[in-house]
């Protein structure tokens, strides 16, 4: 399965425990208080004035990094 | 203490475990399967089946209906059933608390206060039961009086955290439910398995006094699933929710975007202050139990320390020196010698080291542990060495909540204004403390230009709160008050009423209308 824009900060976590590392780089924290955050992956980076394309790219490396993972 | 088995089967936890009741009946739900490790050593302790959103819709809908019933009930009569809870939960204090330590990861005697705690409120609620009254007031009107009542709310939505699995949910439930409520619960995905042996234990309770099926209800969902549909709910008459400041902010729009009622417990930055009249031998023990106590996860651990230039070597000396007797007793927190157990998971770990990190090279010094521990039964990583160190209250770290146990150490001059001016420089404003035996220097810092926090406390810690008063906070940590003093009051609807009881119609204000 890909990794859309769309998935839920909590499933990301969940079958891609690889990403909390990734998004901390690029200013994500997608634990707070031990939990996870609510909302999308697209909202989370939104929040961080992120542009569509960097939205993009994020989906692009997380899927990539997925790949390597595997 | 009891083997993982024994606990287990106590409890009623099974392998693979429903995770939707409405009270007393139990769904077999179609969601993920969430499966619960436990921190001590990295071990799946059981699954648990998620709730999907059809489940939810038939959990909302039969909390509404039941909500007509449970409203019509007399408060004194819902609150025995309350008592009644109060009891069951006494029966199981040994066993749930020490789920508690086992999917949670806090030291054992720290399992048992959580129980405790539910089991306090519940008897707070009792009496509160009797005494959730409204005033008579003065009418201007002749033959007319002015009342106010307090009347059940309806649904009341409970989101809980990890850090305090079950205990928060009891806190809202108990006077929830005395007040004539019906909840709906959506535990931490971490610890559902406490959540379940909870309504395990109190099932019996709701069988023996025919509560209806809808007035407690408990769902394990993802946030995909109980999430900002959970929060835009109109059905939901209030949201009470424990977590980061991060998912309260969010709350606080989708449910005010309703204009609908929130009750918000987020997060805090502790502070403890040390002025040169504080008695040390109080100061050191109270704040190493607030730093480093349920492993820096608790929402009230002391996360900085504002200490007076005259006692600041005195009193480090004295701080590293405790750190090094806490150093030995990290381990196993099944283990009665335990006073640190592990973090809840790789990622609080990995935040941990990054705030020790951060803190450096922000230019502060670190005096104290920031480590992984070593040792045998500490090798999954979730062991860390408590952290101290020396930063400035701006520091980016600083200012932020890392839910760990590193505490920072701020040296401050001059009179208590200035320390208290640093106390309340943060965005958070939940718990705060100050040791001294000086009453000027006390009162200060309890007075209107004092603490800004929701809590503040004289020669006593942070954390560690008595049911009895309203716990919560200011600021960023949401201004939410539940558990004792007046909370009660969140979980009612406020009504006036004016009664005219003379055969004339004399309107407020002495305005005439005369047809």
């Amino acid at each position: 399965m890909e990794i859309t824009k769309d998935i839920t900060i909590e499933d990301l976590i969940e079958d891609y425990p690889f990403s909390v590392k990734y998004l901390s780089t690029k200013g994500i924290r997608c634990i707070v208080c031990g939990e996870p955050i609510w909302g999308t992956l697209e909202e989370a980076c939104l929040e961080k004035n992120f542009t569509e394309e960097e939205i993009e790219q994020a989906v692009k490396d997380l899927n990539e990094l997925n790949k390597q993972n595997k | 203490m009891m083997t993982k088995q024994e606990i287990l089967d106590k409890l009623g936890i099974s392998d693979v475990n429903m995770g939707l009741t409405t009270g007393t009946e139990w769904f077999d739900t179609e969601g993920k399967t969430t499966t619960s490790y436990s921190p001590i050593d990295g071990k799946e302790i059981a699954s648990v089946k998620n709730g999907t959103l059809d489940d939810y819709e038939m959990v909302i809908t039969k909390a509404r209906e039941a909500f007509k019933t449970w409203r019509m009930v007399p408060a004194p009569v819902r609150a025995e059933v309350v008592r009644q809870i109060g009891l069951a939960l006494r029966e199981y204090k040994e066993p749930l608390g020490a789920l508690v330590t086992l999917e949670m990861g806090k030291i054992y005697q720290e399992g048992l206060g959580e129980v405790q705690e539910m089991i306090d409120i519940c008897d707070f609620a009792v009496g509160q039961a009797r005494l959730m009254n409204g005033f008579n007031l003065q009418s201007e009107r002749p033959m007319h009086r002015l009342t106010e009542q307090y009347q059940p709310l309806g649904v009341v939505g409970i989101v809980t955290s990890y850090n305090f699995p079950v205990a928060v949910w009891a806190w809202n439930s108990a006077l929830a439910i005395a007040a004539g409520d019906v909840v709906v619960w959506k535990p931490s995905s971490k610890t559902p398995l406490t959540a379940i042996a909870t309504m395990n234990i109190i099932q019996n309770v709701l069988k023996e006094n025919n509560v209806p099926e809808g007035v407690f209800n408990m769902m394990v969902a993802k946030s995909s699933v109980m999430g900002d549909n959970f929060l835009g709910d109109k059905r939901v008459d209030l949201l009470s929710l424990t977590g980061s400041t991060a998912v309260g902010k969010r709350a606080a729009q989708i449910v005010g975007k309703r204009l609908g009622k929130t009750l918000l417990e987020l997060g805090g930055n502790n502070a403890v202050i040390v002025t040169p009249n504080a008695d040390l031998k109080l100061a050191i023990p109270s704040t190493v139990f607030g730093t480093v106590g349920t492993a820096g996860q608790r929402c009230t651990t002391t996360r900085r320390i504002i200490i007076h230039e005259d006692v600041y070597d005195t009193f480090v000396e004295k701080f590293v020196n405790a750190y090094k007797s806490v150093e030995k007793k990290i381990g196993n927190p099944l283990d009665s010698n335990t006073l640190v157990g592990p973090l809840i998971d790789k990622y609080s770990v990995q935040l941990f080291q990054e705030a020790v990190t951060k803190v450096q090279e922000e230019g502060g010094k670190l005096l104290f542990g920031g480590e992984i521990a070593k040792g045998q039964g500490l090798e999954n990583g979730l062991y860390v060495v408590p952290a101290i160190a020396e930063a400035q209250n701006h520091f980016k770290i600083v200012q932020e909540e890392t839910f760990a146990p590193i505490v920072y150490l701020i040296k401050y001059s001059g009179g208590v204004e200035n320390a208290i001016a640093i106390n309340n420089d943060v965005p958070q404003g939940l718990s705060s403390a100050i040791f001294t035996k000086d009453l000027l220097e006390a009162e200060t810092f309890l007075s209107g230009m004092g603490s800004d926090c929701g809590i503040a406390n004289v020669n006593a810690g942070t954390s560690g709160a008595e049911i009895g008063g309203a716990f919560g906070g200011e600021k960023e940590t949401g201004g939410g008050r539940e558990s004792g003093s007046d909370a009660w009051k969140v979980y009612m609807r406020r009504q006036t009423s004016t009664i005219n009881y003379s055969t004339d119609l004399p309107l407020a204000q002495g305005i005439e209308f005369n047809l």
